[in-house]
């Protein structure tokens, strides 16, 4: 699609944790864009990495990531599925996940979009009470304030 | 290798330091400080060749409880040299936090702390120290007696009228916690979080004056805002220094006071629903600048601190105001 010089591809990134609004946002791309053809999928979940003062030893850090992995795959498995369910090619729709040090997690997701060509990404509104959001901050926020390059959806 | 301490090296030792009523006839000596509980008061703990001689547990001030038993912090005394440390032992916890309705994960690490040590060794507004290991390899850490009162006692035995205090003691109080809140950021732009920032966590030395934060070790599982609950911790401080204590709508209510009409939920803390931020409100000589700074943590803001030094330009403007 071009307009005005700009060109934007079919190429969407949704980023999930395992928060309910995280699999609406999954949802949502699925109901919008199932059966549409050209519209190319890629489900993220950055890993943070744990701080190493979490655990009391590297062994312990290894079974949680271990452990995390798992679910994550599942995660991820699960939210590919539903996709496919609502109408996407299976070829269409890819996983990842990735382990990164992310002291903020909106500027993880916002570098690996950097590092492809997506034109958009979606994310699911956490939902965080007004002084939540002040003191802890807002992934959604975060990425709508700084993504340049790319059209957000936040899907409440 | 150091020759192994006897019960009679340890006594000749330990009465330089006690008097001799004091000096126990025989020690219990632990090279491995895994079971805390079983450290107690007259046992020794030698630690990489140095013997500590137990004294008391630590305690913890808990507002309008009994104070806590920190039965992993004890008092000790340096047998060599007589100086009187705090020996951390190791505790690991891990626990769901809540202020207000907000809930968040804690946890407790003593490397966390070793590393800060050594990070503000010979920082004024730090509490000082070094970690060692037991034969366990449990991370101790063994930290400078601080001799002072903490801030929150400091300026709860204030006796005067707030606005006598705020004239006179106010501008020398913000100045040093200006300070505590520079150091904060030399923490943070080391990658590092205070943790559990709060009034009590404040030691004024007597020595020198200067303001010192202690306990480092505790953090917490954060989210976007990687410091946001430390400049939370920063901002009930300064509201609490502002104000000459919490300031409190169960207290205005009690007094009858005449501003009680005027304060609406915009003026309560973010996350303390019965304290007042808005203190102009109740103390109208407070300079709008200051209160601008104080309402970034009321309910009623659009906008919070994400680093310290936005907090800072804006004391740095209250100050030239003062």
């Amino acid at each position: 699609m071009t307009e005005e010089g700009k060109t934007f591809n079919k190429n969407i990134l949704i980023a999930v944790d395992e928060s309910e609004n995280a699999r609406r946002a999954v949802s949502y791309v699925g109901q919008l864009l199932g059966g549409l053809p050209g519209f190319r999928v890629t489900i993220l979940h950055v890993v943070p990495e744990p701080e190493e003062d979490y655990f009391p030893s590297s062994t312990e850090k290894k079974e949680w990531l271990t452990q995390y992995r798992q679910k994550i795959d599942a995660l991820l498995e699960g939210s590919r599925q539903l996709l496919i369910k609502k109408g996407f090619d299976p070829k269409d729709v890819a996983v990842r996940s990735t382990l990164r040090y992310c002291p903020s997690m909106a500027e993880c997701i916002l570098s690996e979009r950097d590092e492809t060509e997506y034109s958009t990404i979606v994310v699911g509104r956490q939902g965080l009470s007004r002084s939540e959001e002040f003191l802890f901050g807002s992934i959604s926020s975060k990425i709508v304030t700084h993504a340049r390059n790319c059209t957000v959806w936040v899907v409440e | 290798m150091t020759k192994s301490l006897s019960q009679e090296d340890l006594r000749q030792m330990a009465s330089r330091w006690l008097p001799p009523h004091r000096v126990p006839q025989r020690f219990r000596i632990h090279s491995d400080t895994s079971d805390f509980f079983r450290v107690e008061y007259d046992d020794v703990v030698i630690l990489q060749g140095k013997p500590y001689l137990v004294r008391h547990n630590a305690k913890e001030q808990r507002f309008g409880l009994e104070d806590e038993v920190k039965f992993w912090v004890k008092r000790a005394i340096d047998l060599k040299n007589g100086n009187l440390k705090i020996m951390k032992l190791v505790f690991y916890e891990n626990f769901i936090s809540h202020i207000g309705d907000i809930e968040f994960e804690c946890f407790r690490s003593p490397k966390k702390e070793a590393r800060i040590l050594d990070l503000v060794s010979g920082h004024k507004n730090f509490m000082h120290g070094y970690s060692v290991q037991d034969e366990k390899d449990n991370l101790i850490r063994i930290l400078d007696f601080i001799k002072g009162k903490t801030l929150a006692a400091h300026v709860g035995n204030i006796e005067m009228d707030h606005e006598t205090y705020y004239h006179e003691h106010f501008p020398g109080i913000l100045d040093h916690f200006f300070e505590c809140v520079q150091a904060i950021r030399f923490l943070h732009e080391n990658g590092e979080r205070h943790g559990d920032i709060r009034r009590d966590h404040i030691l004024i030395d007597r020595e020198t004056d200067d303001y010192r934060w202690i306990d480092f070790d505790f953090n917490y599982r954060h989210r976007e805002n990687i410091y946001g609950y430390d400049l939370f911790g920063l901002g009930n401080i300064l509201v609490f220094l502002a104000g000459m204590g919490d300031v409190l709508l169960r207290d205005l209510k009690r007094e009858g006071h005449p501003s009680l009409s005027a304060l609406s939920e915009e003026d309560l803390n973010l996350v303390f629903n019965n304290r007042v931020v808005n203190l102009k409100k109740i103390y109208p000589y407070i300079p709008e600048p200051l209160n601008r700074v104080l309402m970034h943590f009321s309910r009623g803001t659009n906008w919070f601190y994400e680093h310290t030094v936005q907090l800072l330009d804006d004391l740095g403007e209250v100050k030239n105001d003062h």
